[in-house]
């Protein structure tokens, strides 16, 4: 600060002053409109409760897209996803916002629902709504998991197991017990597990002949010593969203469910480099499902949408993009006839079917997950 | 440096001999109250919330958090060996980060701001700071495209047989720390560049006639005039990088994981806020013991050079 | 003049040492901008996956601008960046003013709270304020704190107004207050004194602070990504969101839109600020010195 800048300042700046302050304000204002205007282009911005909107809480890359622009042609609500990467993270979205989260519908795996459920965090269905649910077989509804469907619908069903890069790896990986050990060899550093805590504590319990549910602390204990011991330091990532990995071979060994290894495959430059394994020993079996979560702003557009899903046509074209069984009647002729790709990744056959086993929520999980926040933290030292 | 500018703030006189007009006489302090307000409702609350979450414990698996019992037995889980690792992974990070920022942003700010001509400055200043104003989140992914064993960084490196295999940076903690390295540059060239701009040429100068050498110069002038620059830039590289949360989500895969991940992770998955909140506290305590250590050190240091090194000239001015 | 001469002396002695400053200046420069660059050349990505260059087109920016998620969240986080910049200007510039002029015995306790605002980190931010949020709004009936903009709006303007406070501080603790004591003895009003006098002569603190705020509020991710509703989803948590799934070269083409936005808004501050004689040096120097001058 020297001298003549204050003598400067006092004369005519006073003048000067008031002009540029007008520009100022003038700009600030402009920028305030066009923010204004931007809002008011977008009928749906903005607020969290657009009376044409909704909003879906799923997993990655779980639908078709073309499905979910047809919805909104034919009923009208814009829908927005967002996802998450296994059931833990999801719950705890859901319990911590207390029904805020602005969310309509959610995707929770079987084994969730009755934990969701006394936790508050699912409406009731009004299965009046949704008359299409008359299209699904059997098998999925009125399951022991939630009878009378009274918390979720069926979206679809599978399974557990891995895909490898047949490049890399070149001996023949057929069971649990070849992932573990490919892991630790030709595929350290370079192979990924899914983000759900039991799913990984399968890997180890299948592989070792022990119930995919046990709670005997004696199993649980070797499986933390052997995951963190043996299994930490060649880990590369945690995904469950994984056809993006497989599809630009990211990786040598990945951890995946059967659907995502197919939209994997078949979008990989070369088709046949990665190779779908159902294990030998068996693996886990899951029936993800439709939810409406509580306090959900769009009651009526999620039953509609959970209801223009179930109907036998909409879900083939569901079933051809995501490479899961969406449990509707007849929907294995249909799609063989529609000509799908790679059914032998969507239908499971018997001999396999006979092997897996639903998982179950139970005492163990507590500790199963804490397992899972020390692998995380133990990983790729 | 005028007998007006050393008087201290103080209310006009001339409102007080006004006849009567009704003055509204506001405290002095009014300006400063709805800041006050804004952040006692909305920082010092919350943040009580967090610290009394984690004198608290995880009752059952599917309920949050309980506080009936209050022990410090959270703090103890979360010094426990498994994540007492991340601490100090994050801490070897966030202060080699710090460092190779300062030896890589010290030389740039000083050609910027001393050797390049004034023209220049503006421009090159402002091709600084646009990396700074783009989306971090997106800078970063910028570096998750380059670094891919597929990608063109690694082909290139193949093609010139400087690696022999694709590059398998990614996903490993030397990702994570060219990352932070990256991020952070910027917050430290700017207040460098700031106390080296209002370094006087002619100190320079002096030094030069006075018989020093380049080095001499740069140890013993230049460096010194910009301690509070460095120091402003220490700050402001050092604590958000500790707090970091997307450079290791996306660089860092299951290696290289930090503090502020497995904070999140309490809450966004294992549901476990008593051992979140304990985490999220000590890594507050991390923060600030490693300012006030490395404050002190070089507060100290900073004291002894100047004991060691300086002269009192004889002055005119008053000090 | 002297100077000149005597830099041209020093030109020829280390002339080493100053080419390596140079090429050390521009390698900085270089791997400043790298990503940047890699980000705007994969835009143009035909593919369908933003790491597999799969081809060269525009395709990448109508799908932007068609998607209808994408334009949403772009809306959010301009009106967020907006709300917090217009938030932390007022609570900033009337905090920074009272600390330089009549501070009294709150003023280092309100410092201290401020610095302790900048220097938590943002996860822990995330932490403490969803269950606020949720506690207000849910267990004690505030509907307005369930407003996905709302909680946006303030837990970014936190971080903003303190940094707005400390370079309206740095900027008023510079200037004596000899002009608005004339005003006074001149018998000027205080709102008056304030509107013609101070406010005028700290514009160029007022607008890089809010300038400021508002690309700090755009660049919000981890705080943003725990308190945000469904529906009013901000751009850089759908990025966010988007890097679990996967990433699509739209991320690209709308980020290279939004990086031309911010250097046009760059641009019209350093105009406005390049037209006020007493910032030093030219109109980002003046920037950079309101920003870091604390």
């Amino acid at each position: 600060m020297n001298q003549p800048q204050h003598i400067r300042v006092l004369v005519p700046e006073a003048l000067k002053n008031s002009l540029t302050r007008r520009t100022f304000l003038g700009g600030t204002a402009a920028l305030g409109a066009a923010a204004f205007l931007a809002a008011c282009s977008k009928p749906s911005g903005g607020g969290g409760s657009s009376s044409d909107g909704l909003n879906i809480y799923t997993w990655g890359e779980y639908d078709d897209p073309a499905v979910l622009t047809d919805f909104t042609s034919a009923k009208g609500p814009k829908i927005t996803l967002d996802s998450y990467g296994s059931n833990p993270e999801m719950i705890a979205k859901l319990s911590a916002a207390k029904g805020t989260t602005g969310y309509d519908i959610c995707v929770p795996t079987h084994s969730s629902v009755q934990q969701m459920a006394t936790g508050g965090l699912l409406t009731e269905l009004d299965l009046a709504k949704l008359p299409n649910m008359k299209n699904l077989t059997a098998k999925v509804v009125n399951t022991p998991f939630d009878p009378g469907n009274k918390y979720s619908v069926c979206k679809d069903w599978g399974s557990t197991g891995y895909v490898y890069d047949t490049t890399v790896i070149k001996r023949e990986l057929t069971s649990w017990v070849d992932f573990l050990d490919a892991a630790q060899k030709e595929a350290s550093g370079s192979f990924s597990l899914l983000e759900d805590q039991s799913e990984v504590a399968y890997t180890y319990f299948w592989a070792n002949g022990i119930d995919e549910n046990t709670t005997d602390p004696g199993h649980i204990a070797a499986y933390r010593s052997f995951i963190l011991d043996k299994i930490a330091p060649h880990v590369q990532a945690f995904e469950s969203s994984t056809n993006a990995s497989i599809s630009s071979s990211a990786r040598t060994l990945i951890h995946c469910w059967n659907g995502d290894a197919r939209l994997g495959i078949l979008a990989n430059a070369e088709p046949d480099r990665y190779k779908w394994v159902w294990p030998s020993e068996g693996a886990n079996l899951w029936q993800d499902n439709w939810a409406i979560v509580k306090g959900a702003p769009h009651e009526d557009a999620a039953y509609e949408f959970i209801n223009y899903v179930l109907d036998p046509a909409v879900s083939l074209k569901e079933l051809l993009y995501i490479g899961y069984n969406t449990g509707i009647e007849g929907i294995e002729e249909a799609a063989r006839k529609a000509d799908i790709k790679r059914p032998d990744l969507v239908f499971i056959t018997d001999d396999i079917m006979k092997k897996l086993v639903y998982s179950q929520m139970n005492s163990a999980d507590g500790t199963i997950i804490g397992i899972y926040d020390e692998l995380k933290a133990a990983a790729g030292k | 440096m005028t007998a007006l500018e050393a008087r201290p703030a103080q209310r006009p006189s001339a409102a007080d001999t006004q006849p009567s007009r009704r003055r509204l006489r506001l405290p002095g302090g009014l300006g400063a109250l709805p800041i006050s307000v804004w952040m006692l409702l909305f920082f010092i609350l919350p943040f009580g919330l967090v610290v009394w979450y984690s004198f608290g414990y995880k009752p059952g698996i599917y309920v949050t958090h309980a506080n009936d019992i209050l022990s410090m037995d959270r703090y103890g889980e979360a010094a426990s060996p498994a994540f007492f690792a991340i601490f100090v992974r994050t801490l070897k990070i966030a202060v080699t980060g710090t460092v190779l920022c300062l030896a890589i942003a010290f030389p740039m700010a000083y050609w910027m701001a001393v050797k390049l001509a004034p023209k220049w400055r503006g421009v090159v200043l402002a091709l600084v700071l646009i990396p700074y104003w783009t989306n971090f989140l997106v800078r970063t992914i910028g570096w998750q495209i380059s670094l891919t064993p597929q990608g063109f960084v690694s082909k290139t490196l193949q093609w010139a047989n400087l690696t022999d295999g694709p590059l398998h940076v990614l996903y490993t903690s030397a990702a994570v720390q060219l990352g932070v390295v990256y991020n952070y540059l910027p917050l430290m060239i700017l207040p460098l560049y700031v106390a080296l701009e209002r370094l006087d040429p002619k100190l320079l100068e002096a030094s030069r006639d006075l018989g020093g050498t380049a080095w001499n110069t740069l140890w013993h002038i230049t460096v010194p005039l910009s301690a509070p620059g460095v120091t402003a830039g220490l700050l402001l590289v050092f604590v958000p990088l500790m707090g970091d949360y997307i450079t290791p989500t996306v660089l860092g895969g299951a290696s290289g994981s930090m503090v502020g991940q497995m904070v999140a992770a309490q809450f966004q998955s294992a549901q476990n806020w008593a051992l979140g909140a304990a985490m999220a506290v000590l890594l507050m305590l991390a923060i600030f013991g490693t300012s006030a250590v490395v404050g002190g050190v070089l507060k100290v240091t900073g004291r002894v050079t100047t004991a060691m090194t300086s002269l009192k000239l004889p002055s005119k001015e008053p000090s | 003049m002297t100077v000149a001469a005597a830099s041209a002396r020093h030109r020829r002695r280390f002339r080493p040492a100053d080419t390596f400053l140079t090429l050390w200046g521009l390698l900085g420069l270089a791997f400043l901008f790298f990503p940047i660059v890699v980000i705007v050349v994969f835009s143009f990505n035909s593919g369908r996956t933003l790491q597999s260059f799969d081809g060269v087109g525009m395709e990448a920016y109508v799908a932007a601008l068609n998607n209808p998620a994408i334009t949403n969240s772009i809306t959010v986080s301009l009106i967020t960046a907006t709300g917090t910049a217009v938030v932390a200007t007022l609570l900033g510039t009337s905090a920074g003013i009272a600390l330089t002029r009549r501070p009294g015995w709150w003023a280092p306790g309100l410092l201290i709270l401020l610095g302790l605002v900048m220097v938590t980190p943002e996860i822990v931010s995330a932490i403490s304020l969803l269950p606020w949020f949720v506690t207000l709004g849910v267990d004690n009936g505030l509907v307005a704190f369930n407003i996905g903009q709302v909680r946006l709006i303030i837990a970014n303007s936190l971080f903003a107004s303190a940094v707005v406070t400390f370079i309206v501080r740095a900027r008023m603790t510079g200037m004596n207050e000899s002009l608005e004591e004339a005003a006074a003895d001149l018998y000027a009003p205080p709102l008056r004194r304030f509107t013609d006098i101070t406010l005028p002569l700290i514009r160029p603190a007022v607008i890089s602070g809010a300038l400021l705020a508002f690309t700090l509020s755009l660049d919000n991710t981890v705080v943003s990504s725990f308190v945000s509703v469904a529906g009013s989803t901000p751009w850089p948590v759908y990025i966010f969101a988007s890097l679990k799934a996967s990433l699509r070269p739209e991320i690209a083409a709308m980020s290279t839109l939004m990086l031309v936005l911010t250097l046009i808004v760059l641009g019209i501050a350093a105009l406005i600020l390049r037209r006020d004689p007493s910032g030093s040096g030219g109109g980002a120097a003046g920037l950079t010195s309101a920003m870091v001058g604390r």
